[in-house]
């Protein structure tokens, strides 16, 4: 797994490659291009880091121009005791839970209401979260569980091109609480390493590992559950 | 599960994760071969792993960096006031952590003196921090919600255009949602707030952010009127602005959460008539007076972002 990202984005018109450190110090004296290059070379990364936590592309383009204000109003107070990397993440992902904080609400009446709809013969309160990807297309719960059995063997491009199949994943993501879909996303889509993960989050090494093995754990039962 | 398990999980994890040393990979590998549950356990936890690994990367929609650099266009000047603010972090929070700790008396104290601050002359409420040094730069987020955005945008593009705000608006239309960037003098803001506050009924939910000089730290009220946002603005002092925000957000999540609405009752009032903004603006049927922003009131010192949007759905 890369320990860092690789400098896509940092690229001058040279096509020399610079490293974040060094567009952060031409930052601050005043190169505005730097900036650019840092924003151009993250902004995919964050914003799928975001996307995957809120689930919302509307709410995590929002976040993602939030997160790159914040990050270009406080370089001043980045002492570059840790990588620019890990910083900026650390902004994004504290602008993203504190919205998912904000919206817990909102977004567990939206998943409610959406229950409900797929069964307007039933209360609200009767319908299990689950009941609605078993009446989903059989055709994903199939692929969900013979990705899940041990019978067959997985292929991720047939995975990666079923969007039903991706849909039920990211709604499964979204029943984990957002500390363990935090870590799952930073490791499994952004692929930090545990150490980059707890400098993010600004917790322990061991608590990087509980999280990710509860939440890996828990996102299995979910899915099992929505295969039906 | 029992703890052992839990603990099995986590070596697993981090043997996928090639997070362990060759010594422990070699110990993994031998309990894999010597146990097929362990065996079937590591291969779940890797199709686990592989599902979210597969989902497709999307990507930032055109034009963000575009946004970013209208942004920071917005809000330059207010870096220039950081060092000043800094000096205040202490104290901003100090009354927030003991509002956390209180009790339901202490809460009641506070839900008292917002409403004595409200009935008393103004003023009052700032007193002690009035004439002293320059005001500093007010800046927060109002997010709205209405079912029906069409007619609000066309009610709010009218208001920025009869108070002839357009120099001090940038505006912005997503699918779901329209963005109105304020960045002016307090006198022109209260006019945009006054006329918003003719339509506030149709607004599902209000809620303000007002921005701390804590990096990151916001106060969030929630159900706010428009007479609170334009009371929390107008104050001549951040901290000033930012205590009562708090104050507003501990008397509005309590108005929301007594039975009765009991303050309200005291007071006699219905909410939204709480308090009112002073700008005589007659705007029956939906249309707006015409009413320049006055002159000479376009110092920047207020920056407000407003998010109106459709009810939330949330989506894949």
């Amino acid at each position: 797994m890369p320990s860092e990202p690789a400098n896509t984005g940092g690229l001058p018109p040279s096509g020399v490659p610079i490293d974040d450190a060094t567009l952060v110090q031409q930052w601050r004296w005043g190169d505005s291009a730097a900036m650019e290059r840092l924003i151009l070379k993250y902004q995919n990364r964050i914003y799928n880091v975001i996307l995957k936590i809120c689930a919302n592309p509307d709410d995590a383009a929002e976040l993602t121009q939030d997160t790159f204000v914040k990050i270009i109003q406080g370089i001043d107070k980045f002492a570059g005791k840790s990588s620019f990397y890990t910083w900026a993440f650390r902004i994004a992902v504290n602008v993203t839970l504190n919205y998912c904080q904000r919206n817990s609400r909102i977004a567990l009446h939206s998943l409610d209401a959406e229950d409900y709809d797929s069964h307007p013969s039933t209360g609200a309160g009767q319908a299990s979260p689950f009941d609605k990807f078993r009446a989903g297309p059989e055709r994903s719960q199939r692929a969900l569980k013979d990705f899940l059995s041990d019978n067959k063997s997985p292929d991720p491009a047939v995975v990666a091109q079923n969007k039903e199949l991706c849909d039920i994943v990211v709604k499964s993501l979204m029943r984990l609480d957002d500390a363990q879909r935090t870590v799952i996303v930073l490791r499994d889509i952004e692929g930090m390493n545990y150490a980059q993960i707890a400098k993010v989050l600004d917790i322990e090494l061991g608590t990087v590992r509980s999280r990710l093995s509860r939440g890996r754990s828990r996102l299995r039962e979910i899915l099992e559950a929505m295969s039906g | 599960m029992n703890r052992g398990d839990i603990n099995i999980d986590e070596l697993l994890n981090s043997y996928i994760d090639a997070e362990l040393t060759q010594e422990q990979q070699m110990e993994v590998r031998r309990l894999i071969a010597d146990d097929d549950q362990i065996a079937r356990r590591l291969q779940d936890l890797q199709r686990c792993k592989m599902l979210v690994a597969c989902l497709p990367h999307a990507q930032v929609p055109a034009g963000t960096l575009e946004q970013i650099r209208a942004s920071l266009q917005d809000r330059t000047p207010s870096r220039q006031t950081l060092p000043f603010q800094e000096h205040r972090e202490t104290r901003q929070f100090s009354g927030r952590r003991v509002l956390a700790a209180a009790t339901m008396i202490a809460l009641m104290a506070v839900s008292t003196a917002v409403i004595y601050s409200i009935f008393a002359p103004q003023g009052t409420a700032d007193r002690s921090t009035a004439g002293t040094a320059a005001a500093t730069r007010f800046g927060g987020k109002l997010e709205l919600t209405t079912s029906d955005l069409t007619a609000v945008d066309a009610f709010i593009s009218r208001v920025i255009r009869d108070n002839e705000l357009s120099d001090r608006v940038h505006t912005a239309g997503l699918a779901d949602r329209r963005v109105y960037s304020f960045t002016g003098g307090r006198d022109a803001l209260t006019l945009l707030l006054s006329d918003l506050a003719t339509i506030w009924e149709r607004f599902g939910s209000a809620r303000l952010i007002v921005e701390t000089p804590k990096f990151g730290e916001q106060i969030v009220v929630d159900a706010v009127t428009a007479a609170q946002v334009a009371q929390i603005v107008k104050q001549e002092h951040w901290e000033g602005s930012i205590r009562l925000a708090k104050d507003f957000a501990v008397l509005n999540s309590m108005a929301e959460s007594l039975p009765g609405r009991e303050i309200l009752a005291a007071t006699g009032e219905k909410k939204p008539s709480l308090i009112t903004i002073p700008k005589p603006v007659l705007t029956g049927d939906g249309k707006t007076v015409k009413n320049p922003a006055p002159a000479g009131a376009d110092t920047k010192e207020v920056e407000l972002t407003i998010v109106v949007r459709a009810p939330k759905v949330l989506g894949p």
